[in-house]
């Protein structure tokens, strides 16, 4: 280890050598056009290398996405601007924890890394580099939480090794879209069936098989498919989670937080009477022939893919792990205009139930994060880098691309986009060579700092109108809603000081009891609840995976979970 | 050397040894330093890549953390193997692999002789030689193209479920019901592997007299009887060397083809032990317990290796040591 740091360090100055030496030239015909290129430029001083040199930066995220290309236009312009390119990679063909235990053994990390749910081991293997020395140095990063919120970050040794980018507003929330979990269904669905108002479980599925049984199949012979449920690896919560939302509760993830006692105890959703009728509902459904009969082998990939087609009427899942990538392609392939788009509904058990699918307020997610590895030569850089993507001029690079080719500028200062411009914009390849919003890093939601635009266009609300297809602008007039929070209908209310409790189960490693229960309650979960489902006899089949999952021993999760929830109430 | 022999005859008998030994000179070294570089070559590579990773086993024995490293971790015992052997998923896994192994080993030992003795008697040169050709390309795909194919095939709409289909059948969900998956690798195995492992066999058959064909052909044999009492015996060394060495990996009955194509629905029949280790040791990063069930694994294997050699000792058949 020791040898490895002095190899390392001796390396670094080398490189550092080198870099002084031959930027020597080029340091007079650097442009010092802009703020932010200034500020890069004593930054690159200070860290004894040269303006004008490029330092590449290599990161890993522990999530499929599409990977840009190299020499990615808006990447060199970032790399330009801030002296520093980032090669992204992403997971495919494991499942992240596989990718990053394998990363882990190696040695050999990324200079950057979201190691979702493996952040906790990362840090455990003393891999990460402390955020703590740099904060106040860089101001972007600082601002992004609240000490407190900065606080909850910490880890067992007091210091801060990643920050969540995400639903982090600044400003005023601009949110017009619903990026929780919902019941889905495509907006020409609704349309034929005279947009009824749907609450429960029975009357969404009578709305799918009514649309099925007069379109079996699509103008070009596909077999229309009523109901999918994605459930590979940790997105099987399509499948696992509705329980929860069914009975009124928000998005704790892995259990319920029941208030209605005065002090906040944890109950098991997997266990509900709630439970049990949504698997019977679905089992029903199956055996109807209602549910694509692949549903339990299919893959993220094939998924998509399946939804990509338009012949997919519903499902359950998260806006964020479909509706991106499914609301360009239908852009892109004219789906939309034929009423495909997505339209969420808040379903509960029994109707007339409150429903709090849609949070409100920011989710402060501290299990997971953008994270700078001990293998980065040069952390300063690193967390410099973090920081100049966060100044505006950047931002908007990275979310609205470059200004008279990707957006256009009113007189009153507000971002548009032509037609044209957001047909390009949904286009893969032109994504890929063109724009690049390195999207795991740290990113704002909320208002520009010009104080008019969105800083992402996804929450521009001119945006957001004039770029609905004509089907989902007569969804949201039937429904007289001006943004999707309006069709789900969830109580406007504050979470507890808790939520989510998901950050805690999600940051368990099988030291503890309740996480060994934990990793065995989900390795039940993934096999027993597709069998349930595809049962010929559900309640034989409800009884064995019942006892099965008993044989996991949840109390002792249950019991850790609640000593969480204790002690972030008494905060 | 037997016990019973006395002391003077072992005497004589070193003596004898000793006259034909060569001597260990200066000279002789030099002369044979080209050879002896080589082969210690290969001892330190053996030594390094086969002995040096077995000090890895300690960590079986700690509750093993990166932060700590192997000589700092907390020693815990035999808790983890205590933990393996009442983890009801690694009962079922053991189940599975041997399960799997032994399905394997016996489907492409039979095919695989049964192909070889089939072709032999295929006269037209040409035809053999391309049968023979064609059926060991799939040897060179890798599992990741082979499982692909699989799961092509055997989708809901794939060709199998179409051809089931016109003939009046309800589609299969392969993947989603436990009794398909161990005949499915079985029979991946046995398409991918038979050709390959015929040519051994084919190898051995061309080495046998054909005289002793010719002499049974005047005494009036057929075919079959040709088969079964010349060929078939004529490569049972060869049959009983190939058996001992599959039996030895009964237990790696495989991680790529489980891995690939099982899915959560049917893990509880699809999942080995290399994957149960890759599931806890990189995964859970419980590189203790990924240790422990691999140490298991390899007991079990050496123990596998002993009884099937010393079986074929008793039946006076060749063996491996």
């Amino acid at each position: 280890m020791k040898l490895k740091r002095v190899l390392s360090v001796a390396l670094a100055s080398a490189m550092t050598l080198a870099l002084v030496a031959c930027g020597g030239s080029s340091d007079a015909s650097a442009p010092a056009a802009t703020d932010s290129a200034a500020k890069t430029e004593t930054a690159a001083a200070d860290n004894g290398a040269a303006s004008g040199e490029i330092i590449d930066f290599t990161f890993f995220g522990a999530m499929p996405q599409a990977e840009i290309n190299d020499g990615n236009e808006i990447q060199e312009i970032i790399a330009q601007k801030t002296g520093v390119r980032v090669k992204e990679t992403w997971l495919t063909g494991q499942t992240a924890a596989e990718a990053v235990g394998t990363i882990l053994a190696s040695g050999e990390y990324p200079d950057l890394i979201d190691a979702g749910d493996a952040s906790v081991q990362m840090y455990e293997a003393d891999a990460l580099v402390a955020w703590d020395d740099y904060l106040d140095k860089y101001p972007n990063l600082k601002e992004m939480y609240s000490e407190e919120e900065w606080n909850m970050f910490r880890q067992e040794d007091g210091k801060i090794y990643w920050a969540n980018v995400f639903c982090n507003t600044y400003g005023d929330p601009k949110a017009t879209g619903h990026n929780d979990e919902a019941f889905w269904v495509q907006a020409r669905v609704l349309e034929e069936a005279g947009y009824p108002e749907i609450e429960t479980l029975d009357e969404y599925f009578d709305l799918l098989e009514g649309y099925y049984a007069k379109h079996p199949t699509l103008d070009d012979g596909t077999a229309v498919i009523p109901y999918t449920i994605l459930c590979e690896d940790w997105r099987y919560f399509c499948l696992e989670n509705a329980p929860e939302f069914l009975d009124g509760y928000p998005n704790d993830g892995s259990v319920i937080v029941d208030k209605s006692s005065g002090t906040p105890t944890i109950v098991d959703y997997n266990t509900t009477p709630t439970a049990e009728m949504y698997f019977k509902k679905l089992n029903e459904e199956y055996n109807k022939g209602m549910i694509d009969p692949e549903f339990a082998t299919q893959t993220y990939d094939e998924y998509i893919a399946k939804l990509s087609t338009g012949a997919v009427l519903g499902m359950c899942d998260q806006n964020w792990d479909f509706n991106y990538t499914i609301q360009d392609v239908f852009k892109s392939t004219g789906l939309d205009l034929q009423g495909c788009n997505y339209v969420p509904l808040g379903l509960t058990a029994e109707k007339g139930q409150e429903n709090r699918w849609h949070t409100y307020a920011d989710t402060l997610n501290n299990s997971s994060g953008i994270a700078v590895t001990t293998s980065c030569k040069n952390p300063d850089a690193a967390f410099k880098f973090l920081n100049d993507i966060m100044d505006q001029e950047i931002h908007d690079l990275r979310f609205w691309g470059i200004e008279g080719t990707d957006y256009l500028v009113d007189e009153e200062g507000l971002y548009y986009r032509t037609d044209e411009m957001r047909a390009n914009c949904a286009d893969e390849a032109y994504k890929a060579s063109h724009m690049c919003q390195y999207s795991y890093m740290p990113q704002w939601l909320g208002t520009s700092r010009d104080g008019v635009n969105a800083m992402q266009p996804s929450e521009q609300y001119s945006e957001f109108v004039n770029g609905m297809a004509e089907p989902l602008v007569k969804v949201f007039e039937a429904y007289n809603a001006k943004g999707y929070p309006d069709l789900i209908g969830s109580v406007v209310e504050e979470n507890g000081p808790w939520f989510p409790m998901y950050s805690y189960s999600n940051a368990m490693t099988t030291d503890t009891e309740g996480g060994v229960a934990w990793t065995k309650i989900g390795e039940t979960k993934h096999e027993w609840l597709p069998k349930v489902v595809m049962s010929s006899n559900f309640d034989g089949t409800w009884a064995d995976y019942m006892k099965a999952y008993d044989a996991c021993n949840p109390q002792a999760f249950l019991d850790e979970m609640q000593v969480e929830l204790d002690r972030r109430a008494n905060l | 050397m037997s016990q019973e022999t006395s002391a003077s005859v072992k005497r004589a008998r070193k003596k004898k040894n000793d006259e034909y030994k060569v001597k260990t000179s200066m000279a002789e070294v030099k002369r044979q330093s080209f050879l002896i570089v080589t082969s210690a070559i290969f001892l330190v590579y053996g030594f390094i890549f086969y002995y040096v990773p077995l000090g890895g086993w300690i960590m079986a024995f700690e509750n093993y953390k990166p932060k700590t490293g192997l000589l700092h971790s907390k020693w815990v015992g035999l808790a983890k193997f205590k933990f393996l052997f009442e983890d009801a998923t690694f009962i079922r896994v053991i189940r599975n692999t041997l399960a799997m192994g032994v399905l394997n080993l016996v489907a492409t030992f039979f095919m695989a002789i049964l192909f070889a003795i089939l072709l032999n008697e295929v006269r037209t040169t040409l035809i053999k030689k391309g049968i023979q050709t064609i059926s060991y390309m799939p040897h060179f795909l890798s599992w990741i193209i082979v499982t692909g194919i699989l799961h092509d095939a055997l989708s809901a709409n794939g060709v199998v479920n179409e051809i089931i289909q016109a003939f009046g059948g309800t589609p299969i969900m392969f993947f989603s019901e436990t009794k398909y998956f161990w005949p499915i690798v079985a029979f991946a195995n046995v398409w991918k592997e038979t050709g390959w492992n015929a040519i051994i066999y084919l190898a051995a058959i061309t080495s046998i007299d054909p005289c002793l064909y010719e002499a049974a052909s005047i005494d009036g044999a057929g075919r079959l009887s040709k088969i079964f009492h010349i060929t078939l015996p004529s490569i049972r060394p060869t049959i009983m060397i190939l058996l001992l060495i599959n039996v030895g990996n009964v237990l790696n009955a495989g991680f790529e083809v489980q891995y690939l194509l099982g899915n959560d629905v049917i893990k509880s029949v699809s999942d080995t032990i290399d994957i149960y280790v890759l599931n806890w040791g990189i995964s859970q990063s419980d590189f203790s317990l990924g240790t422990a069930a691999g140490i298991f694994k390899s007991v079990v294997s050496i123990i596998l290796i002993v009884i099937a050699n010393n079986m074929a000792k008793r039946a006076g058949e060749e063996r491996l040591f």
